[in-house]
């Protein structure tokens, strides 16, 4: 009888396909109405002799048939799970949900980086109105009026005394107006000239740089902008030359020119064969200049510098024209 | 300015390479920005001698001519050209050589007949533009020969880029000086003389001796003004990118390019007696040499006859005293104007002249002289004549002053950053023909020459030190480093930080111009000030921008335009309400329309709505945690009912909202929603000061009150917070609902409410009794009825 029943109990176990199935099995065999709890409630009936071999024998397939219960549920819980894994795989190269990422203009990238080279010398971040008066954008700067710069400079009038800034300049005047040297700042900002076709835009950005000190010198100055714009190209090796210029706030005046990035000075297109990039201006204060803001020439001197961020972005991001940078098309955006 | 290397050869030649040359120019500060030859590279064009020219057979305006080009048998060619004329001089290019226009010739047959080459023009073979006729070659050249040797076309053509503080560059003079101060060579002084014939005397007068110091007039008698320009003349003119005309006129140039001193003839028989500089009078008229007739004001010195005008001074003659072809006698001008008169007058009137760009910039006052004499010299030389005595009038007190200026090494070496030799200085000195003198602390008191108005302080003689030592050979050294610790706000929001947050949230940042069309700031913000440009670009650029709105709304149209379909746009810069430097304040602003995401696997498209930009704002305000609320209000470019005033405390700091349907629908753009702050109001955080927060038990409670459809959120939650109710640490809405079981006009407003005590748990009974002064409270104040 018990043999039977546990022949029976084995083969239901093995044949229960679900854990509900071997649930009915436990049920059917171990339950309170269970087969073989019907033989344990069946033992009063056997005689004094007969009990406790019966009793015995009927405890052991009661533990024989939980072991093969626990086994199979083990085996059924595996085959469940991995019908669930089966279940729930996913194609895991879809794109995550809502995963857009906007993007910063790439002017505002390249005033990032020239900030960061800059305030990492110790440089402080001064910016000024964009418009302007005559004084700061011009006679301060050591521009009177009937200078042939101010013809050059294609600037934006509002008043015969008040234009929009055609250089990042007048903020000299306005830094060197609240602060006592020594100063050392640096101007980023937008500035505006009277002048649109393929290689002008008539709104562009400027770093402008300020040193005032007692003892700033020209060879410092290259030192400095030798040193910036290998770190801007983050290129250790890379070739500047500094040529003789004019620009009525500073003398002497210095034009800086790199090795063109492009060619690496082989000559191209870009640098019109000359393998040279002109890329800044710069040079010592004119003593005009301190002397409009009240500081003695003779104790101190100044150094500035002046560069054209959608030049130095153009080159570092190899942008071929200018406009781009003004169209805001998303096609443009995305790609910084 | 154009000048070609051999020009500048005769008055100095270094023993270098003409590519040598224009780089030691560049690195003094003469930019070269170009040197090439006056023609493009070609070979097999030949001189030919039109020996027959008759009519094609076929075709009016082609002429076949019969040319000899020294080969033995003549060519057949068909030509084109007006001018082509039987015995003319040519420049034949021969079948098989190629243009620079890459043109290769060809044995072609026009209209039937063949044709044998070709005879060219100037622009043909890259000298200039003019194609309106072929190449005239002297009638002395040689039959064969190269046309590159004849016409000179290997001359290298320097294109220099000339500083405003160096008008005494002006002239192959001024370069020819600054050639020989690079190669420590001498230039002899000038030393013309022009023969004294003619005993013809003229008066000339100046009543304005400040703006015209110095006055030469000079009468030749006789000349013969049909004669031809020299060919080394003409060719020099014509290198240099200037055009020829008659003679008289071609030398006076030819003095303007060599010597830098412009000069003017008249046609003596066309003056009404004497001349007299002055200032032009009340409605005086001036017939110019370009044809344009002008009125003059008050202001603008003329050359004057005794009836009228007859030129302006400095900057460009009159047509009724030019000189003609059949003009005989002629009065020769050469003047030292002041610099900023002629500035003034040639912007006044927008005429910029070869004459008035020199005056401008300073000629030499003291080459007016050797200027007339060689003017004289040539005209002689050209056009024949009797020369009379020059009349001078001449007021030396308003001549330029040279003022000594003092200067030591020390200042020198300190300016430079490195120490130079006083013998190499002094030596540099006197190639820069620097009068010079030693004190006896050995500093040095410095007079310049004349034709370096532009020294005049130290810091100009450090300069032309410098780019004499050569920029590139000055040490480099390092700025001292201070190790100086700025300040440094942790609680300062930077640009930096609201622009990343918006990055982040989907934001792309565009960067439009500073002005906008005046129908856009009509639109967008026709409340605020019109600031308006005197000299716009264009009427799309002529209004500054009192808000970022219109080049965001731009932005999107234009991309809308090429397709894309979601915008989310940001900007920063500045916006305009005046021209004082507080008028012009830093905002930031956004636009998004579309979708909220771009479409995607498992999940339908959603369209942005206005809690969208909302919650942008908010991820802006949250960085500066201040106490900023959001109030119902109307904006025109706004949609009624979907615009808020965003406050911080009274003061309203910016806009959100939809962009209104008549905006929407006169910009053709799709729903949009717009924000805008002052930056300077969201950028300073505050320090975070820790409070201890209770470890006793919080208790929510939550109630729904019905309302006027009216009443805001931020209404009602403020006059919750405004009880001050103790314990009572947070109120959050967590559902509006409107519709079924609710009564017309109004809502229903969830809210939770959080209590905690910082010293003991709270009894139910105690929390009741404060919900419910809460309930009374909003009962009283908005007859809220509890739900």
């Amino acid at each position: 009888m018990i043999n039977k029943i546990i022949t029976d109990a084995t083969k239901a176990i093995a044949s229960a396909m679900d854990l509900k199935a071997l649930d009915d099995s436990r049920v059917q065999y171990l339950g309170k109405k269970g087969e073989l709890t019907d033989l344990l409630k069946g033992l009063g009936k056997l005689s004094k002799e007969e009990r406790p071999a019966m009793g015995e024998a009927i405890n052991e397939a009661k533990v024989q048939i939980q072991k093969l219960i626990e086994a199979r549920k083990e085996e059924l819980e595996d085959i469940e799970l991995n019908q669930r894994l089966l279940d729930e795989k996913v194609d895991v190269t879809l794109p995550g949900r809502n995963s857009e990422r906007g993007t910063l203009h790439p002017i505002t990238q390249t005033l990032r980086h020239i900030e960061d080279i800059f305030t990492k010398a110790g440089f402080e971040i001064e910016i000024g109105p964009e418009i302007e008066d005559d004084f700061h954008n011009f006679s301060a700067l050591n521009i009177p009026e009937h200078h042939p710069a101010r013809a050059m400079h294609d600037t934006f009038y509002f008043d015969s005394n008040t234009v929009l800034r055609t250089h990042t300049s007048p903020v000299q005047i306005r830094t060197l107006e609240m602060q006592k040297p020594p100063v050392r700042v640096i101007v980023p900002g937008k500035v505006y000239r009277c002048d649109s076709d393929v290689t002008h835009t008539p709104m562009f950005h400027q770093v402008e740089g300020l040193i005032v000190d007692k003892e700033a010198s020209f060879s410092q100055l290259k030192g400095l902008l030798i040193d910036f714009l290998r770190s801007y190209f983050e290129k250790d090796d890379l070739k500047v030359r500094f040529r003789p210029s004019y620009f009525p706030f500073t003398e002497p005046s210095a034009e800086a020119d790199i090795e063109c990035v492009i060619c690496s000075g082989d000559g191209c297109r870009v640098c019109k064969k000359s393998g040279w990039l002109e890329v800044l201006g710069c040079g010592v204060v004119h003593p005009n200049v301190l002397n409009a803001v009240n500081i003695d020439s003779d104790d101190y001197s100044g150094l500035a510098f002046g560069m054209g961020v959608e030049r130095l972005a153009m080159l570092r991001y190899s942008v071929n024209d200018l406009r781009l940078f003004f169209e805001n098309d998303v096609r443009f955006l995305n790609q910084f | 300015m154009n000048i070609s290397t051999s020009w500048l050869r005769e008055w100095i030649s270094p023993d270098v390479s003409d590519i040598e040359l224009s780089e030691k120019l560049t690195m003094a500060g003469l930019e070269v920005d170009r040197i090439a030859p006056v023609a493009p590279p070609f070979e097999g064009l030949v001189v030919g001698h039109v020996v027959n020219c008759g009519k094609h057979p076929n075709a009016d305006k082609l002429s076949l001519c019969e040319v000899d080009i020294g080969s033995g048998s003549n060519l057949e060619i068909i030509c084109g050209a007006p001018n082509v004329r039987k015995d003319l001089k040519v420049a034949v290019a021969t079948v098989g050589s190629v243009l620079p226009n890459k043109m290769k010739i060809k044995r072609t047959k026009l209209r039937g007949v063949e044709s044998n080459g070709m005879l060219c023009s100037e622009s043909e073979i890259g000298i200039s533009d003019s194609h309106e006729g072929i190449i005239e070659l002297d009638s002395k050249a040689k039959i064969g020969d190269n046309v590159r040797n004849v016409l000179n076309l290997d001359d290298q053509i320097i294109e220099l880029d000339i500083t405003p503080n160096r008008g005494d560059c002006f002239s192959v003079l001024g370069v020819a000086r600054e050639v020989c101060v690079n190669y420590d060579l001498t230039l002899p002084a000038l030393n013309y003389k022009a023969k004294q014939k003619g005993s013809k005397s003229f008066k000339s007068s100046v009543s304005n001796p400040n703006e015209c110091p110095r006055y030469l007039t000079r009468v030749i008698e006789g000349v013969d003004n049909r004669a031809s320009t020299p060919e080394w003349m003409a060719q020099k003119l014509l290198y240099a990118s200037q055009q020829l005309h008659s003679p008289i006129v071609d030398i006076t140039n030819y003095v303007l390019l060599e010597l830098g001193q412009p000069m003017h003839a008249f046609d003596l028989s066309k003056i009404n007696g004497s001349i007299n500089v002055r200032s032009a009078k009340k409605n005086e008229e001036l017939e110019l040499l370009n044809g344009q007739n002008v009125k003059l004001s008050e202001e603008t010195l003329v050359i004057a006859d005794e009836k009228s005008a007859i030129a302006m001074a400095g900057v460009i003659g009159g047509m009724g005293t030019s000189t003609l072809e059949n003009s005989t006698d002629i009065l020769l001008e050469s003047a030292f104007f002041e610099p900023v008169e002629i500035s003034g007058i040639a912007r006044s009137y927008g005429l910029h002249t070869e004459s008035s760009l020199r005056f401008e910039r300073g000629v030499d006052f003291n080459v007016t002289h050797q200027a007339m004499e060689r003017a004289t010299e040539l005209v002689l030389e050209i056009c024949g004549g009797r020369a009379s005595k020059i009349n001078e009038t001449l007021d030396s007190k308003s001549l330029p002053k040279l003022e000594p200026i003092d200067i030591s090494i020390e200042k020198i070496s300190k300016i430079l950053g490195f120490n130079l030799d006083p013998a190499w200085v002094e030596s540099k000195f006197k190639f820069l023909e620097f009068d010079f003198k030693v004190n006896k602390d050995n500093s040095w008191t410095i007079t310049p020459p004349s034709f370096r108005f532009d020294i005049r302080i130290p810091a100009d003689i450090i300069e032309e030190l410098a780019r004499l030592y050569g920029y590139d050979k000055i040490p480099v050294t390092r700025l001292s480093n201070d190790a100086n610790i700025s300040n440094v706000s942790q609680t300062k929001i930077s640009s930096n930080d609201l622009s990343s947050a918006l990055v982040n949230r989907g934001y792309q940042e565009v960067i439009t111009y500073s002005f906008i069309s005046n129908e856009m700031h009509d639109l967008v913000d026709p409340k605020a000030k019109k600031i308006l440009l005197q000299n716009p670009i264009s009427d799309d650029m002529s209004v500054m921008r009192s808000s970022l709105w219109p080049g965001l709304i731009q932005s999107a149209q234009s991309n809308i335009r090429r397709g894309h379909q979601n915008s989310r746009f940001f900007e920063e810069g500045l916006c305009f309400s005046g021209t004082e430097v507080e008028d012009q304040v830093q905002k930031i602003g956004g636009l998004i329309s579309g979708n909220r995401y771009d479409s995607q696997w498992g999940g339908s498209d959603q369209e942005v709505d206005f809690f969208d930009v909302k919650s942008d704002v908010e991820a802006l305000l949250s960085q500066s945690n201040k106490d900023y609320s959001f109030e119902v209000a109307e904006h025109p470019a706004l949609q009624m009912g979907q615009t808020a005033k965003i406050m911080k405390g009274e003061k309203k700091i910016g806009w959100v909202g939809a962009l209104s349907p008549k905006l929407q629908k006169n910009l053709s753009m799709p729903n949009s929603f717009l924000f805008e702050l002052t930056q300077s109001e969201i950028e300073q955080g505050e320090t975070p000061s820790y409070e201890s927060f209770s470890s006793f038990q919080a208790s929510q409670r939550d109630i729904a009150v019905v309302v006027s459809k009216e009443l805001s959120s931020d209404e009602l939650i403020h006059s919750i917070k405004s009880l001050k109710q103790n314990d009572l640490i947070d109120v959050n809405l967590f559902d509006v609902y409107e519709g079924e079981h609710i009564e017309e006009g109004k809502k229903s407003m969830a809210l939770n409410l959080t209590y905690q005590s910082i010293e003991s748990t709270l009894t139910d009974e105690r929390i009741a009794e404060k919900v419910s002064k809460i309930v009374g409270h909003l009962k009283t104040k908005f007859s809220a009825k509890l739900r």
